[in-house]
């Protein structure tokens, strides 16, 4: 039996050189998220695309303290040594299944912050095709580093998949501005229950 | 009168002490080099037993990304009733701040980083992360001042101790071996034994009315 026909020969030839082509890619290039993500950029108030879908941000309040939706009438309300920014989305899909979008928001100083513990989910969340969902979500912020906060939406991302991410802007230009949200802020909020309806 | 056979006995004699001479100091000298680095670096046989401080509570110590501030346990039982059978959960009550100067992100402190050493010779017993203000994984904030937050370690229900003993793991800002083709970007993982903490128990009641 002849082991090395020249087809084999091409065969392996072949691996050899598809192997050598990942290689080509330095390591920040396969894992990094820079490359293959395309940012959408908005504001509170603007429907933003997402795939098929749309996501806005349709209000910011800052809160002393806040109720998960789902406390009772003797829960006390959950207070911080920051502040609370909640921010309420509206979201609308379209025919494809969305990708799970986690949110965070960053402030120029760096800083990063995660949605506070007891809220619904870890960021914006979509309901069955062709129906629209409102909720909220709530981050613990620190009063020092807010200037310039934006929420980042991202989504968990394979490597050679290309993805779509949302950037909204929060509209704290300085430090002053930040102050002034930070001093008019309520004493109590409520996160509203997740609510679904029919997309117009 | 010395003869020239002498003479020339004495100089082949010298030489041959001195053809070897370099080589032996080199050799001695080296001997004393590894003695003393193994000295200094520890010795050449490894530790026996625990490597990490023992701290006793109240002690401050950071480890990985978070500030702790332990204060107090408590043997937390509940008696048996007709329907279930006594319990008991031991709580560590802990200041927590996030003192991540590397990423600055919110986290919050996860069960495997506080472990309960009940014994020589028994698996360490993980916490169930830390609750602060009545929420059970709370997100530490970068940059806001530290959270009074306790932890709970599943024991056995007739579990008695004078003291107890906290393993506290810190992660580390490293990355994964890039020659290996791993992303050489630093992220916190991988954590380690950073400090023991002794605390003593008091012991609680909890009989199912509020305080």
């Amino acid at each position: 039996m002849k082991l090395y026909r020249p087809a084999t020969v091409l065969v392996g030839v072949l691996f050899v050189l598809l192997g050598g082509l990942t290689r080509l890619a330095s390591p920040d290039q396969v894992y990094g998220d820079e490359d293959n993500l395309i940012i959408v950029h908005g504001t509170i108030g603007s429907k933003l695309e997402y795939g098929d879908a749309t996501i806005e941000v349709t209000r910011m309040k800052f809160a002393k303290s806040y109720l998960p939706s789902s406390a009772d009438d003797d829960d006390k309300p959950i207070e911080t040594n920051g502040v609370y920014v909640a921010l309420e989305w509206d979201t609308v899909r379209g025919t494809q299944n969305p990708t799970i979008l986690n949110a965070t928001l960053e402030a120029d100083g760096g800083t990063v912050y995660t949605p506070a513990g007891e809220t619904t989910g870890n960021g914006v969340e979509f309901a069955d095709a062709g129906f629209g969902e409102t909720g909220a979500v709530v981050f613990e912020v620190t009063p020092v580093d807010l200037k310039g906060l934006t929420l980042k939406l991202r989504p968990t991302q394979f490597y050679n998949v290309l993805a779509h991410a949302i950037d909204v802007d929060l509209g704290i230009p300085s430090e002053a501005v930040a102050q002034q949200f930070v001093e008019g802020a309520t004493d109590q909020y409520v996160i509203p229950r997740p609510v679904q309806r029919v997309a117009q | 009168m010395e003869s020239l056979d002498d003479v020339i006995d004495a100089m082949i004699a010298d030489r041959v002490i001195h053809r070897h001479r370099r080589t032996w100091l080199i050799a001695i000298a080296i001997v004393v080099i590894l003695a003393a680095v193994i000295f200094f670096t520890g010795g050449w046989m490894e530790k026996e037993g625990r490597k990490v401080p023992t701290l006793t509570a109240p002690v401050t110590l950071t480890s990985g990304r978070y500030e702790y501030n332990f204060t107090k346990a408590e043997i937390v039982r509940t008696p048996k009733t007709k329907y279930e059978a006594a319990k008991a959960v031991l709580k560590v009550y802990f200041d927590a701040k996030n003192v991540d100067g590397e990423e600055l992100t919110s986290h919050n402190v996860e069960g495997n980083l506080l472990r309960l050493i009940p014994g020589p010779g028994k698996d360490l017993v993980e916490s169930n992360g830390a609750d602060c203000r009545g929420v059970l994984g709370w997100e530490l904030v970068y940059g806001l001042p530290s959270e009074s937050c306790f932890t709970q370690f599943e024991i056995p229900a007739d579990f008695t101790a004078d003291v107890i003993e906290v393993g506290v793991l810190g992660e580390r800002y490293v990355s994964d071996p890039s020659v290996l083709g791993a992303n050489d970007q630093p992220y916190w993982h991988s954590e380690i034994a950073d400090a023991v903490v002794r605390l003593k128990p008091t012991v609680v009641i909890d009989d199912g009315e509020d305080k």
